[in-house]
């Protein structure tokens, strides 16, 4: 029986949100895609199904719509708005992702339809939060990763900060959004009522500084980026290493946890004869604060990081992976997308799903289950819905709408 | 403790470690669940050894990182090695709803701690093991961290110059991402427990729910059989998308334009009206083909200009803009500010400190920082004694016996 068996969820949301109610999806809910008659704005973003610009072919939509049904719904009229509170009467869920007092001018606000709905949890994704003095600054996914700190710590030392190259803010927002609707439902099966969960995602992105965010707070140095690693004061701390075929990222820090796996990689290294046996017994667990305070000094530093650099480069990604594997090295092989796909371990896993192509195409890959669950496990039992696909499953045979009517609303262009 | 809160009801046993685990019983330690979390007296959490550290002092309580991974939850030392901890835990396990961990997948056999052992004396508990890449599989058994799952999953190479070697994504990404799937997963189970009464298991490859935030690109190579490629900080549809130096030391800016208007309105805010008839730049396909002049013109028009100038200047044109801010920015930042972002607690060990507010805002049960994370073993007495009801002599017996270190 899937979690959220019959639990109904609205999912209004656009680009900035289409993650949240895919998750509630995989875990059963009966989740419908409410969207602009001509489709989401979501389905005119890249890239597209065989390079094919077409609301049917967006790779994004196809990436969060799963499991997924759609109706069309043009909320600038006040027979979709209609609708849509008739809808939301009966939902357990609302996700909506517009500017913050969109829904408010259309009188679609949480207190607009909790009236109706007391029971309702309404789900509200926004860059910058509903409120506040910036929450009506304009967005876009490097403008939040600007905002929330991770972006400054990330790129070559020479040149700007960098992203990552996928989109990614609205994703980390949009996760902790079904984080927030699945802890407001729990409170709701106790007390009968829901709530309005407000989500901003520049918080949300902040995750990803690891805490270094705080720095100014704690009164400590704020680290730099570097290429392939990171500066904490004049220490340069490289994570991604070469290998005879590419990279690596590899732990090579100090202290009393990581110091010991940086011990055992210098003792095998002076085995492999990289090293002496001077270098080999360096106090690797005080090693960061003998640098700091200068009794290393950083030309030593640099000197143990070309020996390490020996050893990596002449290996191959698969070796340094083995060695990881029975050695209990910190390496890991810098993959790309490609090489993601055919991976051995997720094979075994059997990770990758199939999902039939909505254009009509041939069955495509996509991420399997996000956890393995023992008794509820997740299943991909939908393709992701076209536009509209469903209006008349839904508003005539669930909503009760007659044929007259239904045929109405689509000639007065509200479905 | 007697909680409060939209998951006051919860408890849960939370042997997870470093920075994926803890993050996600930390989610939902906001909300009221109550979390025992159990740290080895004789081998330090990765996480009190990582930075930032408070006063740059390397002590074990001054680590931000686990003070902001932990706060909220009870702590306690045992030593699981020792034969006498084993009643102990299971104790607690009779008192859970939820028992998390994400050691590698030996060690909770090796300690008689696996699903089927606590499933004998809680037939309906929730176990959720979380690590690099699940529970079976040829690299069941890598020790490491999330800068390595990052790495295997495909975001580090995706991150950087497409004239150079990938930057990589900054530190343990996979652990900002797996998190929320965790808490996720738990409250589902929970869910699920309520309606049938079954508790389950839970495998959680942190690799596998992090793929998740890179689905387009793995459908641009399944469906398109189009390797991506690492791309800067541009974007396939927009320009100008970029970053933009500002005056003064390490000062950037992002500016972006998702429509025409946006351009436009940034020509204005320029003094360069007529650059927006510039056929060059007039139109979204035209900038983003030139993109490289485009940059050189916002590029040099930003240089002499604060960040925050700039970021005032253009949002009150409607063009997205902020400045790239680092954590003293952020922390002053108004908008941070209005949300909660950065919370002031006690701190047994540090006096005051500061952690992250809870992210999502929940109009009728908001959550909050209900306590500092614990100095190690901190909980020890009230969790013994109140949670689990033991005599004073029985605890005397238990330090004796070396249970907490």
């Amino acid at each position: 029986m899937p979690i959220l068996e019959s639990r109904r969820v609205l999912d209004l949301s656009n680009e900035r949100g289409l993650l949240c109610g895919q998750i509630l999806a995989d875990l059963g809910a009966d989740v419908i895609a409410v969207e602009p008659p001509g489709g989401s704005s979501a389905r005119r973003i890249g890239p597209f199904a065989a390079d094919v610009r077409d609301p049917e072919r967006s790779l994004l939509w196809w990436s969060y719509s799963r499991n997924k049904r759609s109706i069309t719904l043009n909320l600038e009229r006040p027979e979709g708005r209609d609708l849509l509170r008739r809808l939301a009467a009966a939902a357990d869920f609302l996700i909506e992702s517009f500017e913050p007092g969109f829904m408010a001018g259309r009188r679609l606000a949480y207190d607009d339809l909790a009236a109706a709905n007391p029971s309702l949890v309404y789900v509200s994704i926004s860059g910058f939060g509903q409120t506040g003095p910036k929450a009506h600054y304009a967005d876009a996914d490097l403008i939040l990763l600007a905002a929330g700190g991770p972006l400054i710590l990330g790129g070559d030392d020479d040149r700007p900060p960098v992203r990552l190259s996928v989109p990614q803010a609205y994703l980390h927002a949009s996760a902790d959004a079904a984080v927030a609707a699945l802890v407001a439902h729990h409170e709701r099966v106790r007390s009968g009522r829901g709530q309005h969960a407000d989500i901003a995602a520049v918080q949300s992105v902040a995750i990803a500084t690891q805490s270094a965010i705080l720095a100014a707070p704690l009164r400590t140095t704020e680290l730099r980026r570097l290429a392939g690693g990171l500066k904490l004061g004049p220490l340069n701390l490289p994570v991604i290493w070469p290998a005879k075929d590419g990279f690596i990222s590899m732990t090579f820090l100090f202290g009393s946890a990581l110091g010991v796996f940086t011990r055992k990689l210098m003792h095998y290294l002076c085995e492999q004869g990289y090293c002496d046996e001077a270098t080999r017994d360096k106090d690797w667990i005080g090693y960061a604060e003998m640098l700091l305070s200068g009794r290393e000094p950083l030309s030593e530093f640099e000197r143990v990081k070309g020996i390490v650099c020996n050893f990596t480069r002449a290996h191959t990604k698969a070796e340094l992976l083995n060695l990881a594997l029975e050695r209990g090295f910190l390496m890991a092989p810098v993959a790309t997308i490609g090489e993601v796909t055919r991976s051995e371990q997720l094979a075994s896993r059997r990770y990758w799903r199939s999902i039939e192509d909505p254009a009509g195409g041939a069955e495509y890959i996509v991420p399997g289950p996000f956890v393995k669950f023992s008794a509820t496990p997740i299943e991909y039992w939908r393709r992701p819905p076209k536009v509209g696909e469903h209006n008349r499953e839904i508003y005539c045979g669930e909503l009760g709408l007659s044929d007259a009517e239904f045929s109405n609303l689509v000639r007065g262009g509200v479905i | 403790m007697n909680s409060d809160g939209p998951l006051a009801d919860v408890k849960i046993l939370d042997f997870a470690w470093v920075m994926a685990g803890p993050a996600g019983t930390r989610m939902l330690a906001d909300y009221g669940a109550q979390i025992v979390r159990v740290e080895s007296p004789h081998r330090i959490d990765t996480a009190r050894t990582l930075q930032p550290h408070q006063d740059s002092n390397f002590g074990a309580d001054s680590s931000g990182l686990f003070n902001n991974c932990n706060a909220g939850k009870l702590g306690v030392a045992i030593d699981l090695g020792n034969p006498c901890a084993r009643e102990v835990v299971l104790d607690l396990v009779r008192w859970a709803d939820v028992v998390t961990e994400s050691f590698s997948p030996r060690a909770m056999r090796k300690w008689g701690l696996d699903y089927d052992s606590l499933r004998r004396v809680r037939p309906d508990i929730i176990m959720l093991s979380t690590c690099l890449f699940g529970q079976t599989g040829p690299l069941r058994q890598i020790a490491g961290f999330g800068n390595m799952a990052a790495a295997i999953a495909g975001f580090s190479n995706l991150a950087g110059w497409p004239d150079r070697a990938a930057t990589g994504v900054f530190g343990a990404y996979t652990d900002y991402i797996a998190p929320r799937y965790t808490a996720i997963a738990i409250l589902a189970a929970l869910e699920h427990r309520r309606r049938t009464g079954e508790g389950q298991y839970i495998d959680q490859a942190q690799v596998e729910s992090a793929i998740h935030f890179l689905t387009p690109a793995i459908l641009e190579y399944s469906v398109n059989r189009h390797e991506p490629q690492r791309a800067g900080n541009t974007d396939r549809d927009m320009a100008p998308h970029g970053i933009y130096p500002a005056a003064g030391d390490d000062q950037w800016v992002a500016i972006v334009c998702r429509t025409d208007s946006q351009w436009r309105s940034l020509c204005d805010a320029m003094g360069a009206a007529a650059m927006a008839l510039d056929p060059r730049f007039a139109t979204m396909e035209t900038r983003v083909a030139n993109r490289a002049q485009l940059d050189d013109v916002i590029g040099t028009w930003t240089a002499t200009r604060g960040a925050t100038e700039i970021e005032q200047t253009l949002q009150a044109r409607g063009v997205p803009a902020y400045q790239v801010q680092n954590s003293a920015q952020a922390w002053r930042d108004p908008q941070f500010a209005h949300r909660g972002h950065f919370v002031e607690i006690e701190h047994q060990a540090l006096g005051r400190t500061t952690v992250e507010g809870p992210r999502a805002h929940l109009s009728r049960t908001p959550g909050r920082v209900r306590r500092a994370a614990p100095s190690l073993g901190r909980d020890n007495q009230y969790v013994m004694e109140k949670i689990l009801g033991y005599s004073q002599e029985r605890i005397s017996e238990l330090t004796i016996a070396g249970v907490f270190g």
